[in-house]
């Protein structure tokens, strides 16, 4: 969707010329129409018809033939624009932690389509980023893990809805020894010490993560369960250290 | 000046390499389809925990390869995860190879996260390809080699499928230079590492383990805080910054250090997984496995299941062995008689003596049973292969751990029934020290099968018809019984400690190959006939010199029989010959010596004399009353010797004394056996000493108080 100016539309090509001619005023005082068909990897030719017509919008003026440089609206729209791209670039980097060419490139896409709305949403998100005392938030870090290898963290839910305060206080005082077959439910906690509690998570027993008894041994223990593509037989002691929420 | 030019070292130092990975993950598959025979498989020095060195050659380089305990993590909390955390820490390998089963990427590759933090140059193998590629899952190599930063190989253990790119890659890894990208675990965890690498620094920890000894701080392991503390006073230092840290973690965190950190772990395998799964498993991907084990666990058919299987591979062992064994005592009979004939006839020659009925006559005793212990571990390695073992362990361990054991001693304890020495063997499918040991030193109380031609002497010499069936039932019976109570006993005292957290892996079932099943099978079978070529031939010798020796010059038959006192026949001479022979040996002394101790149980010295043979083997028990009666050559069918007994002694000398042979000393191959397997003299002698004593004490009780009784 094009952006409203008070001379009329702008287009999302154009807006691109108003950025790269944007960029090109950081290091020098005009924008050579050559630099600007070298910036966008086009053909001088097809320069000219866009500075005319951004001309004609009131956004840049001619120093002479070949060298442009931004009027003040001008200026104020392409700042708008830019910024948005940046802030585009910071979260698909930093939050959604893709490569910078990815970021690039989707950003480029997108910054022209975006709403107002939608980028003031973006700029308060990062505000939460930086004003939390927590940095970085809990849920971030827990995506992270889920999906980036760099920035291990810790599991994803598997099919379980995170719920810190459950986790927090212990919740249910439900273990998985006090299931019936069939039934399934949410590791809130592994209450043991030591070699137990370790050997637990180790193998994969951790907080928010689905186990389903499978089967009891037909003499009343062990119990069978099954989680995350694995099945392990735990006795008594262990399956009542590993409390649950059962859903 | 001139200097001779450095000589070109003929033979390098072979390249070190570790094969680090979960227990079912197919490691030692690897292992054997890397290095084949040029291998050597032994114990840890004083523990149950099994070591495997051996050899590769690869791009002209000479590879030298350890196989390190199975483990699911890198603790100090168990004999085989201490192991496995010392020996990747000080091994020195320049390249770990971490084997992970494809089947189950995220819980494995935790590991892989551990080896990598402690420094090492890794190679990860994805094993058990095929199973995840059947079940429909896709793995991206080349992008998980880019993440990781170093050679990731897909390989198919048991096919041999990928073992050459294995290789590849290994001489990959140990040319690549060292410290590849640092492994990331979260800012938190890097917040709280990070102020402790100067401290460490200074207390000279080489700078590639710095992470792993600060992550081991945090969590607490008493194994390295009492190192570093031990270290003087940076390592003080470090200690004391590490508990400031973990508070910190911990508070901020709200999770305590071992969950924050083992999370960490698993956050890096989720995401390690995510960036590299083109498509993930099929759900119903163990349908079939989980099919087949709503019959064999079921929960009324699961138990009978499981005795037919055993039964199955009884009959197997017992039934089909029985023609194999006949030909091998026909070879050794044969053996004998050939060399008998090179001396000539009637020769009294003592290296004849010695080759016949010493090393023969104790080697063939044991080698016989060769057939039986081939097909009893044949028919282990497909219970184990297949994944049955685990089902196995579920469906006794409720039954076994009441009384100290574990659900895997069931099976062991069953072999023990055949022959103490496959059972002690197959205790190694119990991976917990603690267990295997006490499995171990009460499995002869299983009473063997060498033991049943003595039950067949005795029993109809001292009972009734009628009793006969019931007292057989009793005696192995109790030896079922006093082994569970002794273990209980023994899992209070000697081997006191907590259990061993019993979370154990169900894999799926799996068709084992038979290049897998004959290798373990043969491996097995190779360290019982060693066995029987060193220490049971060094004992053969042994107790065939004190039966034999000193000789004795004149016999007081013959006196006897020149003074017309007595009249006998030939044989009859030869058997009293025979008799005084044995009197007046070592063995026959030593008898006559432990006459004042064992009356009190009801024994004479006669008796005393035939247990120091039945040492060598149970069933020379029978052979060797019938020497000391001056039976001659007797069997567990001889009339005559029973009758003899019956009028000896009374049924409860009789009883005790079945109780003794059931619970005293088991066989010098059995010692020699527990010995190896336990990795020390000490357990083997405490299980000799100790059985003994409790059998003395038993068989003391039960004639003092049967003779007051009766």
């Amino acid at each position: 969707m094009a952006a409203q100016t008070a001379q009329g539309t702008l287009t999302g090509a154009l807006e691109d010329y108003l950025e790269t001619i944007f960029q090109l005023l950081q290091r020098q005082p005009f924008a050579r129409v050559r630099d600007i068909a070298n910036a966008r990897s086009v053909k001088a030719g097809s320069v000219s018809p866009a500075l005319k017509r951004l001309a004609d919008l009131g956004l840049v003026k001619y120093v002479q033939r070949e060298y442009v440089t931004l009027t003040d609206e001008g200026e104020r729209e392409a700042r708008r624009v830019y910024a948005r791209h940046q802030l585009l670039i910071r979260f698909f980097t930093q939050v959604l932690q893709m490569s910078p060419e990815a970021a690039e490139r989707d950003a480029c896409r997108i910054e022209h389509s975006m709403s107002d709305e939608a980028m003031d949403r973006m700029v308060r998100f990062f505000e939460y980023l930086s004003a939390c005392p927590n940095s970085p938030p809990d849920f971030l870090e827990r995506f992270h893990g889920c999906s980036i290898v760099h920035e291990g963290s810790v599991p994803c839910p598997h099919h379980c809805e995170h719920d810190q305060s459950m986790r927090r206080v212990g919740g249910t005082s439900m273990s998985v020894y006090d299931m019936k077959p069939g039934d399934s439910g949410c590791v809130t906690q592994v209450n043991a010490h030591g070699a137990v509690r370790q050997r637990l998570l180790d193998m994969g027993i951790l907080p928010d993560v689905r186990v389903e008894l499978e089967r009891v041994a037909p003499t009343g223990e062990p119990l069978w369960i099954k989680l995350d593509g694995t099945q392990l037989a735990l006795r008594r002691q262990e399956a009542q250290a590993v409390l649950i929420n059962r859903s | 000046m001139l200097r001779p030019p450095p000589k070109a070292d003929p033979q390098p130092a072979a390249v070190r390499v570790a094969l680090a990975g979960n227990p079912n993950s197919g490691k030692t598959s690897l292992f054997n389809g890397l290095t084949g025979a040029r291998q050597h498989v032994g114990n840890y020095p004083g523990v149950t925990v099994e070591k495997r060195d051996g050899r590769f050659r690869h791009g002209g380089r000479s590879f030298e390869l350890t196989d390190l305990p199975g483990t699911y993590s890198l603790t100090s909390f168990s004999p085989e995860e201490r192991i496995a955390q010392d020996e990747l820490l000080g091994g020195d390998f320049a390249v770990v190879v971490v084997v992970v089963d494809s089947t189950a990427l995220r819980r494995s590759l935790v590991l892989l996260a551990q080896v990598m933090q402690t420094g090492a140059s890794a190679v990860l193998c994805l094993n058990m390809a095929d199973e995840a590629r059947a079940a429909g899952q896709q793995v991206d190599v080349a992008q998980m080699e880019s993440l990781l930063g170093f050679p990731v190989v897909e390989t198919v253990a048991h096919k041999g499928e990928g073992r050459d790119d294995l290789r590849v890659a290994i001489g990959r890894a140990v040319d690549s230079s060292p410290g590849g990208p640092r492994l990331a675990l979260g800012e938190r965890l890097e917040a709280a590492i990070a102020p402790l690498r100067p401290f460490l620094a200074e207390a000279d920890v080489p700078e590639n383990r710095r992470d792993w000894i600060a992550t081991k701080l945090l969590l607490g392991e008493d194994q390295f805080v009492e190192r570093m503390r031990a270290g003087g006073e940076p390592g003080r230092r470090a200690v004391a910054e590490a508990e400031r840290q973990r508070t910190k973690l911990e508070t901020e965190t709200g999770q305590d250090a071992p969950l924050y950190i083992t999370e960490r772990y698993f956050g890096f395998a989720n995401g390690l997984v995510k960036e590299t799964l083109r498509r993930a498993p099929r759900q119903d991907a163990r349908a079939l496995s989980d099919a087949v084990d709503r019959v064999l666990v079921h929960r009324l058919l699961g138990l009978p299941i499981f005795g037919a299987v055993m039964y199955g591979i009884f009959w197997l062992t017992f039934t089909v062995g029985e023609a194999p064994m006949g030909w091998i005592e026909a070879g050794f009979e044969a053996l004998g008689g050939w060399i008998t004939g090179l001396w000539p006839t009637g020769s009294e020659s003592a290296l004849l003596s010695l080759l016949v009925d010493g090393v023969i006559g104790g080697v063939g005793g044991v080698v016989v049973f060769l057939p039986n212990i081939v097909l009893l571990f044949l028919g282990l390695a497909l219970l184990e292969d297949t994944g049955y073992m685990a089902r196995v362990a579920f469906l006794m361990d409720r039954v076994m751990h009441r009384f100290g054991l574990h659900g895997k001693s069931f099976v062991p304890m069953m072999t023990g029934f055949g022959c103490s020495i496959p059972g002690i063997m197959a205790t190694r499918t119990l991976e917990n020290e603690r267990d295997r040991l006490t499995t171990m030193l009460v499995l002869p109380l299983m009473s063997c099968g060498a033991r049943l031609p003595i039950w067949m002497l005795l029993i109809p010499a001292f009972f009734a018809p009628v009793w006969r069936a019931p007292m057989l039932f009793m005696v192995y019976g109790i030896g079922i019984l006093l082994a569970l109570v002794l273990a209980l006993a023994l899992r209070r005292s000697v081997l006191r400690g907590e259990d061993a957290p019993f979370v154990m892996e169900l894999p799926p079932y799996r068709l084992p190959t038979l290049r897998a099943v004959f290798q373990k099978m043969g491996e097995r079978a190779w360290i019982y006939l060693r066995k029987a070529g060193t220490v049971i031939l060094g004992i053969s010798i042994l107790m065939w010199f004190i039966t034999a020796y000193p000789k004795k010059d004149g016999y007081e038959v013959d006196t006897l029989l020149a003074e017309g006192t007595v009249q006998l026949d030939a044989g009859e001479l030869a058997n009293a010959h025979a008799e005084e022979d044995l009197r007046h040996s070592i063995a026959g002394r030593i008898g006559s010596g432990l006459e004042p101790l064992i009356r009190p149980l009801g024994f004479d010295y006669k008796m005393g004399t035939a247990m120091i043979g039945a040492f060598a083997a149970k069933e020379v028990f029978v052979a060797q009353m019938g020497i000391v009666y001056a039976m001659g050559e007797t069997d567990e069918e001889s009339e005559g010797l029973r009758e003899t007994l019956a009028r000896e002694y009374s049924p409860l000398t009789g009883l005790s004394l079945m109780l003794f042979l059931l619970i005293a000393a088991p066989c010098m191959a059995t010692i020699a056996v527990t010995k190896r397997e336990s990795g020390s003299w000490k357990w083997a002698l405490f299980q000799l000493v100790g059985l003994t004593g409790v059998a003395y004490l038993v068989s003391l009780i039960v004639y003092q108080v049967g003779r007051l009784v009766v």
